[in-house]
């Protein structure tokens, strides 16, 4: 990017940002440099890909006119810790309208990639049309400037996320990998495809430790490009830490904003699968099908019951303090590590396991690593699986595909492939297509078309508003179960205030554990884009700015026909209420009636006029 | 003096105990307990007193079930 002014809100134009499209019919290309609308632009992720996203009309996902966009955040590549982020904009094939429109979806990762695209002076690629070749980009850094290539990918056709990077490893050993797998190479029959992206463990030890762009079938969407794997090509351009940064990194690792997320070994909660022990204690950690039972089931998928017979190591990203990866292995006889199995994340770990009844850690491990080596959105498939098993379970003279039912890992593990590789468009396409032709929607576990993540929906009205999936653009999900948080006014005020601005973490190229609870608008970014960029901006513009991106968000959805009885939570939580659920109930019709009426009342008027920017 | 049965989540439970009947000054509120124990305070994120959501500050009496969570942050 090119700053040619300190005051980004005010003088947005004068920051230039380099952009490239490129036209996969005609391989043509365009390099520009442009400049910001506005603060959105600036900060960069979904920010700036939603306004462009809203200029096109978009009747289906799988058409020429839908960009894929790749872009950064301000701070991606930069000093500030955690500062990988790498972004996915795109109407998405799996997320859509009941009238039949895809959504606009964002993804994002960390790993490496994001900050070696960044440094090769690149900040956005889209991509126009589709290739009639496979192929493979290649984004290097060079005297003249980044420059972007496409090269013939054939020979990585089959190859799973990891054997793809790996591949590609040995022609450029200084650069780092976004990737597909099967499943996005199977983009017609599989809607859930993510985009793997590497990290330098993964690089070092050569053992399928990516970070995943999971959610919204961004890699489907590439799939369907026939753009197999972008390379990003450039030298580490860290700029030597300043004291303000440093600061705030420091801030960042010790000051409790990511305490929880930390490894136990350094006093913290061990990553997000501590999520468990939590969640556990209100029997709120979802089972068989996002139906708690009441039991003790979950406990099974305990850190501390796991550890026993597997190695459990710590791992991070690039240079970041934070070390939120729990990486599985197999023990050895004599307590050594054996071979690398998964990590275990929150999410995948439940919605693999305990949601598919599946409470073996090497089986749930087994299952996680066969999503991510097919590029599978974990957190999709594995609520689809659930759909799917809970159908059988309750037609049991009349089961379908391969009959299988919850625990019973062979089948389930043959799912998974199936779906992998294109051959189970019933799961490959998502809970909402399935559930509709099977005619029973009411225990599908998606909202507006997304499968929703590990938390049980009778904790969290708050998905209805989630733009890009319930724990990455809302962040009510622990509004009730962390906060005890159930009268309406303080809903109200969580979906239409301060929860809202989680996104703001995927605009500006950091991860949500930087400051998880504050955001983005917070002195702890302004000092780093003023020590990173000289940019003074305030809190309030910074706010602003998330708050006008989420609400484009909303606006672009409902111009995509979602109707407002669209925003809603799956029916079987009023339907058939779960009475082991040890919290209060926010989730009766007259509460979600309150809820609705109040949130639009201050939604709505907002929303005028943001398309048009 | 009274008694209170203390439940630690998660973490919490490694080098302590799991679940306990532990005695305290009847005027003890939940921080002396969370200072008794030696809990991480940046890594505390829920209190349930009997079940039901409180805070540090919050007074206990002869007999409440006391439970302490780490903070819930998944992704
Ligand atoms: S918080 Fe976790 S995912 Fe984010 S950069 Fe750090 S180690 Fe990577």
């Amino acid at each position: 990017m090119r700053f040619l002014t300190t005051d980004p809100a005010a003088e947005s134009s004068n920051i230039l940002y380099k952009r490239c499209t490129i036209d996969l019919r005609t391989v043509e290309q365009r390099m520009e440099e442009t400049p910001c609308r506005n603060l959105e632009d600036v900060l960069g992720g979904f920010g700036r890909s939603f306004q462009d996203l809203a200029r096109r009309q978009i009747n289906n996902a799988y058409c020429d006119e839908n960009p894929l966009i790749v872009n950064t955040g301000l701070l991606t590549g930069s000093s500030a810790m955690t500062g990988m982020r790498t972004y996915f904009s795109g109407y998405s094939p799996i997320k859509g309208s009941k009238a039949g429109l895809p959504a606009a979806m964002w993804s994002t990762g960390s790993g490496k990639f994001g900050a070696k695209f960044k440094w090769t002076g690149l900040d956005e690629l889209i991509f126009e049309n589709r290739s009639e070749q496979p192929v493979y980009v290649v984004i290097k850094e060079t005297d003249a400037g980044p420059q972007v290539e496409l090269k013939p990918a054939e020979r990585l056709l089959g190859l799973s996320t990891h054997d793809k990077i790996m591949a590609l490893q040995k022609d450029y050993p200084d650069a780092h990998f976004a990737a597909i797998g099967q499943a996005g190479e199977n983009w017609q029959n599989n809607f859930m495809g993510a985009v793997a992206l590497s990290t330098e463990n993964q690089l070092k030890e050569k053992e399928d430790k990516c970070r995943f762009a999971g959610r919204g079938g961004m890699g489907s969407l590439m799939g369907y490009k026939n753009i197999l794997a972008l390379v990003a090509q450039s030298s580490d351009k860290l700029k030597p830490l300043s004291e303000a940064v440093k600061k705030v990194n420091l801030n960042v690792v010790k000051g409790g904003g990511s305490a929880r997320i930390q490894p136990i070994s350094r006093g913290g909660g061990g990553g997000t699968w501590a999520a468990y022990d939590v969640l556990q204690e209100f029997h709120a950690v979802p089972v068989n099908n996002f139906r708690p039972q009441g039991n003790a089931i979950p406990e099974k998928l305990f850190r501390e019951n796991v550890e026993k017979e597997y190695d459990i190591k710590s791992q991070a990203c690039y240079r970041c303090g934070i070390t939120c990866h729990n990486n599985i292995s197999e023990k050895n006889a004599d307590g050594s590590k054996g071979e690398f199995l998964a990590k275990f994340d929150y999410e995948p770990l439940n919605l693999l396991g305990t949601n598919i009844g599946i409470h073996d850690a090497g089986q749930a491990a087994r299952l996680i690593q066969l999503s991510d080596n097919y590029g599978m959105d974990a957190i999709s498939l594995g609520a689809t699986i659930s759909y799917a098993l809970s159908y059988n379970e309750r037609h049991p003279q009349k089961t379908f595909l391969n009959g299988a039912t919850f625990g019973d890992y062979e089948k389930i593990h043959e799912l998974i492939i199936q779906a992998g590789e294109g051959k189970l468009p019933e799961i490959g396409q998502g809970s909402m297509r399935l559930s509709q032709s099977l005619n029973e929607t009411c225990y599908a576990y998606h909202v507006k078309g997304l499968e929703i993540p590990a938390y049980q929906p009778e904790t969290n009205p708050g998905y209805a508003w989630a733009i890009a999936g319930g724990h990455m653009s809302m962040g009510t999900y622990g509004l009730l179960t962390r906060e005890g948080k159930s009268d309406l006014d303080s809903w109200v005020k969580g979906i239409t205030e301060d929860k809202l601005h989680i996104v703001g973490f995927d605009m500006i190229g950091l991860c949500k554990f930087f400051d998880i609870a504050k955001g983005i608008g917070t002195q702890m970014v302004v000092d780093c884009l003023k020590s990173e960029f000289d940019l003074d901006v305030s809190i309030d513009n910074i706010r602003a700015a998330v708050r006008r991106s989420f609400l484009r968000g909303l606006a672009l959805e409902l111009r995509q026909g979602y109707t407002k009885a669209e925003f809603c939570l799956p029916a079987e939580v009023f339907e058939n209420p779960n009475q082991n659920i040890k919290l209060p109930n926010i989730t009766s019709p007259e509460f979600i009636e309150k809820l609705e009426k109040r949130v639009w009342e201050i939604f709505e008027p907002e929303l005028e006029g943001l398309l048009n920017a | 003096m009274m008694k209170i049965n203390v439940k630690l989540v998660g973490m919490f439970r490694i080098g302590r105990f799991n679940e306990k009947r532990l005695e305290y000054p009847s005027d003890a509120r939940v921080f002396d307990i969370v200072e008794d124990l030696q809990l991480p305070k940046d890594v505390l994120g829920i209190i349930l007193i009997n079940g039901l959501h409180a805070g540090e500050q919050d007074s206990l009496k002869d007999g409440d079930a006391l439970s302490l969570l780490p903070m819930l942050d998944g992704g």
